[in-house]
């Protein structure tokens, strides 16, 4: 079994070994820049922040930006780097179940005795992996940019930050288990769930900014999320996110063992 | 000839897209090859992936080494192996690197016999799948199929893109795989090939099973017993054929397209 669903994750990570530096190097390279560009805009983003929408605070979640902790929650961590993460769990779960019946690898990975149970297991897994891997080549990059700029960046603290992703990111890799119990179709597997990310993502939003609205974020898993980066990880939401994931993706590899696979 | 090693008990399966198959019951004995004929849609590849598991029937059950398809279907797939007749693995693949993730998940040390069959179906393994003509990918499907010397092959439509050369060594590797003492069930709409490697075949026509014979019984039942094919030892005038007693009517034959390219191609001259 160890054996079967360590081939099927080395596969599954062999195939997209180029997506693994096609978004972690793109997304720490933006990292560090920011991070890098940091000490010379400290002046002007303090005064600039005092001016800001109360509204846009609360939205992006700044209350002042004078470290480069929060300059990187406000401008990666707070939007793009979780919505990026999720889409990135959701492709790649597709590409090992959706995405492995377009090409017929998935006709071929069950002509042997391998369960479809174990494929969506491994598949999720394999994702896990991906976006740690992610993760670690854009922190590696960020805390870089610091150390040649000189910004002082605490390397705990952007790891806390960017690790704090890991479980938001993989939650939407279980939904893409599920809604590849429903369809098989990588475009709408992506298309559907990349929908309920933003949904989740703009859910919460709302909720930030009308406190008469504020129960609906407990729908969204970005209520969840918090700012590691500034407050350290919540070890409760972290395992809680993870597990809510992890059964997400058992319910999926359900849902899969009973669809027709179609030719 | 039911020894109850591989069955497919009244298969009813009424899939929601396309024509499903209803009424499909056969058996196949050890270490025979039946063919399983019929046009496209007739329902040969809906047959197959149910017997595979990758389809659900909504009635019927169908049992391989006296297994159920569907609740032991892990263990009926440790002793098969299968091609469809569109193979597909990813583009970015060599056949090689499948080869070594299919031997893992079969629990088996190295890639078997797969170099053996790659030479002798002229298969590059290293190459990326994408990189490989529809027919060379088919090719690597065979050897994925086969590799791990199986006890069942399961074949749909497997010469599918291959070149007559090919052809020929595949029927030649279905030969020697039943006198290894392997099962094969082998889909294919080519009555050529299904009529010089099988021992029987179904017939399936619109999602029903409509005959399963002896290829021999077939082949006498529809023996015209007033054609003859006699080959002279030297060559002849027609007119001279048609005088004799009884002749109704004499024509020259010629070689097919094939005999013509297989006699450009002798052995070891495959594609380049």
């Amino acid at each position: 079994m160890r054996a079967q669903v360590a081939a099927l994750v080395g596969a599954h990570l062999s195939d997209r070994r180029r997506s693994l530096l096609a978004w972690g190097i793109p997304l720490g390279i933006w990292s560090a820049f920011i991070v890098v560009i940091f000490p010379s805009i400290e002046d002007a983003l303090s005064k600039a922040v005092q001016s800001y929408p109360e509204a846009l605070k609360e939205a992006f979640g700044i209350s002042q930006l004078t470290s480069v902790e929060q300059y990187l929650q406000a401008e990666m961590l707070s939007l793009i780097v979780p919505l990026a993460l999720g889409y990135l769990a959701v492709r790649a779960i597709a590409s090992g179940l959706t995405g492995a019946a377009e090409s017929g690898r998935l006709d071929v990975l069950l002509s042997a005795p391998v369960s479809r149970a174990r494929l969506v297991g491994a598949g999720f897994l394999a994702t896990a992996i991906e976006l740690a891997v992610v993760l670690v080549i854009t922190v590696a990059l960020t805390c870089l940019g610091s150390l040649v700029a000189g910004a002082g960046l605490s390397f705990a603290s952007a790891l806390a930050g960017y690790a704090n992703v890991w479980p938001l990111a993989l939650l939407f890799a279980g939904f893409g288990a599920i809604a590849a119990g429903f369809s098989l179709r990588t475009s709408v597997v992506t298309g559907a769930v990349a929908g309920l990310l933003v949904t989740m993502y703009l859910i919460d939003l709302i909720g930030r900014l009308d406190p008469d609205l504020s129960g609906v974020r407990y729908v969204s898993v970005f209520k969840y999320y918090g700012n590691a980066i500034e407050d350290g990880i919540d070890p409760l939401a972290f395992a809680g996110v993870t597990v809510a994931a992890v059964l997400l993706a058992a319910v999926g590899a359900w849902l899969f063992e009973r669809r027709d696979l179609a030719g | 000839m039911d020894d109850g090693r591989n069955r497919d008990r009244g298969a009813d399966q009424a899939l929601r897209q396309g024509a499903g198959i209803e009424d499909v019951t056969f058996s196949v004995g050890a270490g025979e090859v039946f063919g399983f004929l019929g046009p496209n849609g007739a329902g040969k590849t809906t047959t197959i992936r149910t017997l595979l598991d990758l389809l659900h029937p909504s009635s019927g059950s169908a049992r391989i080494f006296g297994l159920d398809s569907r609740r032991e279907s892990v263990a009926i797939r440790a002793r098969l192996g299968n091609l469809s007749g569109d193979f597909g693995y990813g583009k970015q693949t060599s056949g090689r690197e499948a080869l070594r993730v299919l031997a893992r998940l079969r629990g088996i040390e190295g890639t078997g016999r797969a170099d053996t069959l790659a030479e002798r179906f002229k298969a590059d393994l290293d190459r990326p799948l994408g990189r490989l003509s529809r027919g060379n990918r088919q090719k690597i499907g065979l050897i994925l199929a086969t590799f791990h010397s199986p006890e069942l092959l399961i074949l749909d439509e497997p010469t599918s893109g291959l070149d007559p050369l090919m052809q020929e060594e595949f029927l030649a590797l279905v030969a020697e795989e039943r006198e290894r003492g392997a099962t094969v069930l082998l889909s294919s709409h080519e009555l050529d090939e299904v009529e010089r490697v099988c021992d029987r075949v179904g017939i399936v026509r619109a999602g029903r099973l409509i005959a399963v014979e002896r290829v021999a019984d077939l082949l006498a039942k529809a023996q015209r017993r007033n054609l003859v094919n006699v080959e002279f030892a030297e060559p002849v005038e027609l007119e001279q054929v048609r005088a004799m007693p009884g002749v109704v009517k004499a024509e020259y034959g010629h070689a097919t397209l094939e005999e013509i390219f297989l006699t450009y191609y002798g052995e070891g001259e495959g594609e380049a």
